[in-house]
C-alpha cells in the first residue's frame, strides 16, 4: 500500500470517528471560505528522455495565483474537516536546459500549459478553545490532482518537432497545512495558512508517435489568505 | 444541518471547472496503401538555421572538409522523420521510414517553390540506420546531403529503405530494383503529402525532381529513374553515383575472381533479398555458404550489431569470399582463371575461412561460361545481358540489371575508376556502352571519373582536382592501403558535389 493511499485512508477513518463523536455545542457547523491561493512550485523533474532528445533537457513550473474556495465542517471544538480547492489555475511549464535545440529557443520558453483540478481534504486540529479569537491550527490530509486542458504551446510544438499531445496522469498524495484563524465577529472569520502537498506525475509528450517522458515532482507550496462565513 | 448538501455542492463546483480538451498530436493514417504517410504531420527531429548548421559541421574535421566542398550553407534545414507504407521484395505490405529535409530561411532560394532531390543512401549493415537523425554524429551521409543539397535550397527526400530503422520488414530487399524503386517513389509520395503540413510549409514543391544516390543508392537512383519514366512521372535529371548498375556483369566478375571490398557483407544481403523475392536462390543456406557461416546467415544482415563485432564473433569472414584452394572444374583454362588472383586487392577475397563454397562458385561459373554476359569476361558489342542463364542467382541478377532501359532526360554517372568496392568502368562504362549501342545520343549521358585528369573545358575539373588532392593527402598521411580501403567513401562527397553542379543546369 502506498503512502498516499495510507494517508487518505487514515484521514477518512479519523474523520468518520470524530464525526460520530461530535458534540452539539451550538456553534455553527459549516463554514465556507473564499480567498486567494499563492502557489509556489518546488519542481524537480528527471531530464526528458525519448527519441531525438539531447541530454540535459528539463522543466520547471511557473508559480500561480488563483481563487481559493473551501468548505469546512466543524467536527468538534478542536477538529475541522476542510475540503479546499482553488479555481483550477492555468499552470505554465517552462523549458530548462540549453538555450536552443538546434536553432529553436528552449530555455525559459513556456512549452506547455495545463489546468489543475486539485482539491485537498484536510483534517485540522485547532488549538485553544472557541472563546479565543486567534486560533492556530495544523492539518493533514490528502491531495488529488487532475491535470486537464493540457496543451503544448506553439513554442512547445517548435521544440518538440510538431503538434504534441501531453499526458499527465492523476496524482494522489499526502498534504499538510499550518494556519491561523481570527474570529472577526458574528459568523465572520479570517484565515491564513501555508500548505504543502506531494504531487507527482509522469509527463508523456507524444509528437507524431514519438514519446518523450519525464517524471515530475511539482512540490506545490500554497499560501492562502481567506475570509470565512459560518452557518 | 447535514454535511451532505454543502459537501456535494463543493464537489460539484470544482468538478464543473474540470472540463476541457487537450492538445492533439499528428493524425495516424488508416490506409496502408503504398506511399501513404503514416504520421501527418511528421516529426521534426531538428531545426538548424544556416549558422547553426555551419557550426555543427565545423565541429569535426570531416565536417570542415564537407563545408569546403559544399560551400557555406545559404539556407537553414529542418529535418523531418517520415514514416510511410511501401512493399517488400515479395510485394508484401511493409512500413518504412526516411528523411524529409526542408530548406528554411530568408534567402530567396530557401523558401517558396523549390526542387526536390530524391536521394538513395549507400549500403549500411546497421539495421538502426536513420538518415533523418542529424543529431547522430555518425550520420555522415545525412550531413552530406543536408549540406550539399538542402542547405543550398533543395528539398531532400531520403528513405532509410524497407528493413531498416523501425520498418516492419524483417529483411532488406537489397539491390532489388523493382522493390527499391517502389520504396523511393513511396517515400517521395509520403514526403509530398507531408510538406504542406510541416512547420516549414513556407517551402513548397516546385515540381522539379532530381534523383541521385551513392553505391547501393546509385543503383537505386537509376532503378527509380527507370520506374518513374516507365510510369510517365516527371524526372528532371538524375545522377546515379558509384552504383552497380550492370549487376549481372558485376556478379560474374566477382565470381570469376575480381572480388570487391565489402563482398562478404554484400553477399548475404543479396542472397537473402533474392531468396525472399524469388524463393529459388537456395534450398538451404548451405547450398551457397560454408557450414561455418551458413546457420543464421539469412537473417544476419542488416544487424543491430556493428559489422566489426560480427567479424570478431566469427559470424562472417572479413574479406574471404572464396576459398584460397582453387576449385577444380575439369577445364584447365577455367581452373587457372579461378585461382587466387595476382591483384592484391582481389586476392583479399580469398582465404582459408571463406564464405562461399567452391561447389557453388563452380556451379555459378560453369553457367557463366555456358551463358556468358555481354560485358564479362570479354565485352561484346552492345554489352548485352546473358541470353538464358540457368543459375538462379544469375537469373536474379539479370532481372535486376539496368541494361533494360534508356533514359529520356539527362543522366550523370559519377564515380572513381580505381574504386575497389563498386567497379566504375564495369558498371558506368557498361551502361554508357549499352546506351550508346541502343542509340542514346552521347550528350544525354555524362560519365564523370573523378580520378581522371581534368581537361581545360571540363565543368567538373574542380571536383576532379579536389578528389585527387584528397586521395594524395590520404596516401601521404595514412598510406596506400588506407587510401584503397577508403576510396569508395572518399569519392562520395566529390561525386555529390558534381551531382549538385549537374542539377543546377536545369
Amino acid at each position: 500500500m502506498s503512502m498516499t493511499i495510507k494517508a487518505a485512508g487514515a484521514t477518512a477513518l479519523i474523520a468518520l470517528s470524530l464525526s460520530i463523536a461530535r458534540a452539539d455545542d451550538g456553534v455553527p457547523s459549516n463554514t465556507v471560505r473564499v480567498g486567494l491561493y499563492y502557489v509556489h512550485y518546488h519542481t524537480s523533474a528527471d531530464d526528458i528522455s525519448g527519441p531525438y532528445v539531447p541530454t540535459g533537457l528539463n522543466l520547471s513550473v511557473n508559480d500561480v495565483e488563483t481563487l481559493y474556495l473551501a468548505y469546512v465542517r466543524r467536527i468538534s471544538e478542536h477538529f475541522d474537516l476542510e475540503l479546499a480547492a482553488g479555481y483550477p489555475p492555468l499552470t505554465k511549464t517552462e523549458g530548462r536546459g540549453p538555450a536552443t535545440l538546434g536553432s529553436v529557443p528552449y530555455n525559459g520558453q513556456v512549452i506547455s500549459t495545463a489546468r489543475w483540478f486539485a482539491p485537498t481534504l484536510l483534517l485540522n486540529y485547532k488549538f485553544f478553545d472557541d472563546s479565543h479569537a486567534w486560533r492556530p491550527y495544523v492539518g493533514i490530509g490528502v491531495n488529488y490532482a487532475n491535470f486537464y486542458d493540457r496543451r503544448s504551446t506553439a513554442a512547445g510544438n517548435e521544440a518538440s518537432g510538431g503538434p504534441t499531445s501531453i499526458s499527465l496522469p492523476v496524482s494522489v498524495g499526502p498534504a499538510a497545512t499550518v494556519g491561523m484563524s481570527y474570529h472577526l465577529q458574528g459568523r465572520w472569520s479570517l484565515f491564513a495558512s501555508y500548505s504543502a502537498s506531494v504531487v507527482k506525475s509522469k509527463l508523456t509528450a507524444d509528437t507524431a508517435g514519438e514519446m518523450r517522458t519525464s517524471h515530475i515532482s511539482f512540490g506545490p507550496r500554497a499560501l492562502v489568505v481567506a475570509a470565512g462565513y459560518a452557518f | 444541518m447535514s454535511i451532505r448538501g454543502p459537501f456535494y455542492f463543493a464537489i460539484a463546483v470544482v468538478l464543473l471547472t474540470a472540463c476541457g480538451s487537450n492538445s492533439t498530436t499528428s493524425e495516424v493514417a488508416t490506409s496502408s496503401a503504398r506511399g501513404t504517410l503514416i504520421q501527418n504531420p511528421p516529426l521534426r527531429i531538428a531545426s538548424l538555421d544556416a549558422a547553426a548548421l555551419t557550426a555543427k559541421l565545423n565541429v569535426s574535421a570531416s565536417g570542415q572538409q564537407l563545408l569546403e566542398l559544399a560551400q557555406t550553407p545559404t539556407c537553414g534545414v529542418d529535418f523531418y522523420y517520415i514514416q510511410y507504407w511501401t512493399v517488400g521484395g515479395a510485394n508484401e505490405t511493409a512500413t518504412a521510414t526516411g528523411a524529409l529535409m526542408v530548406p528554411t530561411g530568408t534567402a530567396a532560394q530557401c523558401s517558396g517553390p523549390r526542387p526536390i532531390v530524391l536521394y538513395a543512401h549507400a549500403t549500411t549493415t546497421l539495421k538502426t540506420y536513420n538518415i533523418a537523425d542529424i543529431t547522430n554524429p555518425s550520420n555522415t551521409e545525412g550531413a552530406l546531403v543536408a549540406a550539399m543539397f538542402a542547405a543550398q535550397g533543395y528539398i531532400v527526400v531520403a528513405p532509410n529503405y524497407a528493413g531498416y530503422d523501425t520498418s516492419s520488414l524483417s529483411y532488406h530487399p537489397f539491390l532489388n530494383g523493382a522493390q527499391q524503386s517502389k520504396d523511393m517513389i513511396d517515400a517521395l509520395s509520403a514526403a509530398r503529402t507531408a510538406l504542406p503540413q510541416t512547420l516549414s510549409a513556407a517551402t513548397t514543391d516546385s515540381g522539379k525532381l532530381f534523383i541521385t544516390g551513392y553505391s547501393e543508392g546509385g543503383y537505386v537512383a537509376m532503378a527509380t529513374h527507370k520506374a518513374l519514366q516507365a510510369a510517365n512521372q516527371t524526372v528532371t535529371a538524375s545522377a546515379p553515383m558509384s552504383g552497380p548498375y550492370a549487376l549481372a556483369a558485376f556478379f560474374d566478375a566477382v565470381f570469376y575472381g575480381d572480388v570487391n571490398l565489402g563482398s562478404t557483407e554484400f553477399t548475404p544481403l543479396i542472397t537473402t533479398s533474392y531468396q525472399k523475392a524469388y524463393g529459388n536462390i537456395y534450398s538451404a543456406t548451405t547450398d551457397i555458404y560454408e557450414p561455418t557461416y551458413a546457420t543464421g546467415i539469412d537473417t544476419l544482415l542488416p544487424s543491430t550489431t556493428p559489422i566489426d563485432t560480427l567479424f570478431e564473433d566469427g559470424k562472417l569472414p572479413e574479406t574471404a569470399l572464396f576459398s584460397s584452394t582453387t576449385p577444380v572444374t575439369g577445364n584447365p583454362t577455367l581452373d587457372a582463371a579461378l585461382a587466387v588472383p595476382k591483384n592484391p586487392i582481389f586476392a583479399l577475397g580469398f582465404g582459408a575461412s571463406n564464405l562461399i563454397t567452391n561447389d557453388y562458385r563452380v556451379n555459378y561459373i560453369l553457367d557463366a561460361v555456358a551463358h556468358p554476359d555481354g560485358a564479362v569476361p570479354v565485352p561484346k558489342p552492345g554489352v548485352p545481358l546473358a541470353a538464358s542463364p540457368q543459375n538462379t542467382l544469375r537469373i536474379a541478377a539479370k532481372l535486376n540489371d539496368m541494361r533494360t532501359w534508356i533514359p529520356h532526360v539527362p543522366v550523370l554517372l559519377c564515380g572513381g575508376d580505381m574504386d575497389p568496392t563498386v567497379y566504375f568502368t564495369l558498371n558506368a562504362g557498361t551502361m554508357q556502352a549499352f546506351w550508346a549501342a541502343a542509340g542514346l545520343p552521347p550528350e544525354a549521358v555524362t560519365v564523370l571519373d573523378v580520378n581522371a585528369a581534368p581537361t581545360a573545358q571540363d565543368p567538373f575539373a574542380a571536383v576532379q582536382v579536389g578528389f585527387q588532392e584528397t586521395e594524395a593527402q590520404i596516401v601521404a598521411s595514412q598510406g596506400e592501403e588506407a587510401a584503397v580501403e577508403s576510396y569508395h567513401t572518399t569519392v562520395a562527397p566529390f561525386c555529390t558535389a558534381a551531382a549538385r553542379g549537374f542539377f543546377s543546369q536545369f
